[in-house]
């Protein structure tokens, strides 16, 4: 059983964190900015980047679970860091302290699927849409295949 | 100045075209194209997924196809998930980056340049088809190889078929054809003959009127009774065939339908079906209470039929009383036919004896990506929610008019005519 600390380390190594520059290029291009209305330094990749670094409480941090885990920060990283990849192992180090206040977890199989703020964004981009549709949200996409096979075939 | 009058969203530098309906749409509606798949054909191979990896990646790697076989051993069931191109697809609103776009083809397109593979698509589409490669992280979806599809080319059991959809609506002519013809006969030619005509030993008479004839006179006149049976027969016969296909005033409000596209809705007060069973009620009481036919005085059918011939035009008070019925148009559909008409309510209660039903096969039904039947139905009786959980609703042959837009539109061929007995829809049991 690895603590926290072993955690963390191994969130920077994969995702190469220790080679950040601070250019701010992932911020620029992370879609956060476009979601949320609350959008801030420390909601960014290079906060949560830099609270890693000097080794603040992160694995805590709700600024966490507002990641959509998409590639755009990735890709224009003039070093190589992976925010996306980061941020996946800070949120399993979260899971697996029982820290699970904003993920949702799948009504069928019970897996952490994605994160409630994402979760709220998707809703209210949908609120026009018939009321049943949220049903079918609070289902994890590789059980709903499996709920359509049965139902179909 | 505040802080809002400088934030720019996407809204502002990607809008949205506004949606447009060109006027030749109201009559011949655009064939979109997609993929119907045949659960009943798969074996699961899963060669619609290896080649459409090489299309994707360049490689033979089924998880980075944009089609996924999922499998159940244990039933011995296969089923592939690609995306449907939905009519109003949920991916489209919850992109962040707007990065999905509906061309004017209808296909479903991700803008490489745009997505930042995030996944929201997976998340809001029910069928969860926007398929995310666990090897390159990127977001996979159907775009049907711009009209050319590799996997429906490369099944070997063709178990995916590519289709435009119906290419004639022939139900559509077919009755628009008949409500023209008899109201050409009912209201120009045989000015009158609805409610009551004799010709030798033939006679027929609307039963709303002979029943309120009996309650006015306390008489039953034998002949009277039986010259309704021929509505009546037709309709244990053939549910309300009468309101979709032959009713004058119907074809008045489908025409008048046809001009005001946008309805303002009933108050919910109003919104109860059984009203036109207490029209009814209220119309034979009175009747007997008053001593004349009280509905026919100011019954549309009657009226149009009537007032609206060659002779007797401007000639009548009756004339105003279709314009002011056929205008509850504006506010739903076919509106006196589904809360006020006692003509069919008479009818409605004859089709509980009736001997087929519509039936629609949520098996079939591609749910939430189409729904059109629900869009189409004059009435209002298909319940798109009960097709969206993947059930198949029921309809109240009391209430359907029997217009078969439902059969006529549906893509998939799950809206059939059954019998009454039958029991199975289309996609379950034996095919």
């Amino acid at each position: 059983m690895k603590n926290r600390k072993d955690k963390i380390a191994e969130a920077k190594r994969v995702s190469g964190a220790d080679s950040c520059v601070e250019c701010g290029r992932c911020v620029a291009a992370c879609p956060m900015a476009e979601m949320y209305a609350n959008f801030s330094i420390e909601m960014s990749p290079r906060g949560i980047i830099k609270k890693t670094l000097v080794g603040d409480p992160v694995v805590e941090d709700k600024h966490i679970w507002y990641c959509t885990e998409c590639n755009a920060g990735t890709d224009t990283c003039p070093q190589k860091v992976s925010c996306r990849d980061l941020i996946k192992k800070l949120r399993e180090a979260a899971v697996d302290e029982n820290l699970l206040e904003n993920a949702k977890t799948c009504k069928c199989c019970g897996r952490v699927f994605v994160a409630i703020p994402v979760e709220e964004f998707v809703f209210a981009k949908l609120k026009d849409e018939p009321a049943n549709v949220f049903g079918v949200l609070d289902i994890c996409p590789p059980c709903r295949r499996e709920i359509y096979l049965l139902r179909n075939a | 100045m505040t802080e809002q009058d400088f934030s720019l969203n996407l809204e502002d530098l990607r809008p949205r075209p506004a949606e447009k309906k060109h006027l030749s749409e109201y009559f011949m509606p655009p064939r979109h194209s997609f993929i119907i798949f045949h659960p009943d054909k798969c074996t699961g191979c899963g060669a619609c997924e290896m080649i459409c990896s090489t299309r994707n990646t360049g490689k033979v790697a089924p998880v980075s196809a944009s089609v996924k076989v999922i499998r159940d051993e244990k039933e011995g069931k296969n089923f592939s998930i690609l995306c449907q191109h939905c009519r109003k697809p949920l991916c489209l609103p919850a992109c962040p980056t707007r990065a999905i776009e509906k061309g004017d083809d209808g296909i479903v397109r991700i803008d490489k340049l745009f997505c930042t593979q995030c996944g929201i698509c997976a998340m809001a589409c029910p069928a969860a088809a926007p398929i995310k490669d666990p090897c390159s992280q990127e977001i996979h979806k159907c775009d049907l190889c711009e009209g050319d599809p590799l996997c429906v080319k490369h099944c070997p059991e063709n178990a995916l078929t590519f289709t435009r959809g119906k290419a004639l609506r022939w139900i559509k002519g077919l009755r628009w054809t008949s409500q023209f013809i008899s109201f050409l006969l009912l209201v120009v030619v045989f000015i009158g003959t609805f409610c009551y005509f004799r010709t030798g030993s033939i006679s027929f008479a609307c039963p709303t009127g002979t029943l309120q004839n009996i309650a006015s006179s306390g008489t039953i006149v034998l002949v009277g009774v039986s010259s309704t049976l021929a509505l009546l027969i037709l309709t244990v016969l053939a549910g309300r065939l009468f309101c979709g296909w032959v009713c004058p005033f119907g074809f008045v409000l489908d025409l008048v339908d046809k001009v005001t596209p946008k309805k303002i809705g009933w108050p919910s007060f109003l919104k109860s079906r059984m009203t036109k069973y207490g029209v009814l009620t209220g119309a034979v009481g009175g009747s007997y209470a008053l001593g004349f036919q009280v509905f026919c005085t100011v019954c549309p059918i009657g009226t149009l039929c009537r007032s609206y011939g060659v002779q007797s035009f401007f000639k009548s008070a009756e004339l105003a009383i279709v314009p002011a019925l056929a205008s509850l148009e504006i506010a739903q559909r076919r509106s006196w036919c589904r809360y006020f008409c006692p003509v069919g309510a008479v009818l409605g209660l004859t089709a509980l004896l009736r001997m087929i039903k519509i039936i629609i096969g949520a098996k079939k039904c591609k749910k939430f990506s189409c729904i059109q039947c629900a869009e189409v139905c004059p009435v209002g009786i298909i319940d798109a929610d009960k097709l969206r959980e993947g059930l198949s609703p029921k309809i109240p042959m009391t209430e359907c008019i029997m217009c078969m837009r439902c059969i006529d539109r549906c893509p998939y061929d799950a809206a059939k005519i059954r019998f009454r007995w039958q029991k199975a829809a289309p996609g379950e049991g034996r095919t």
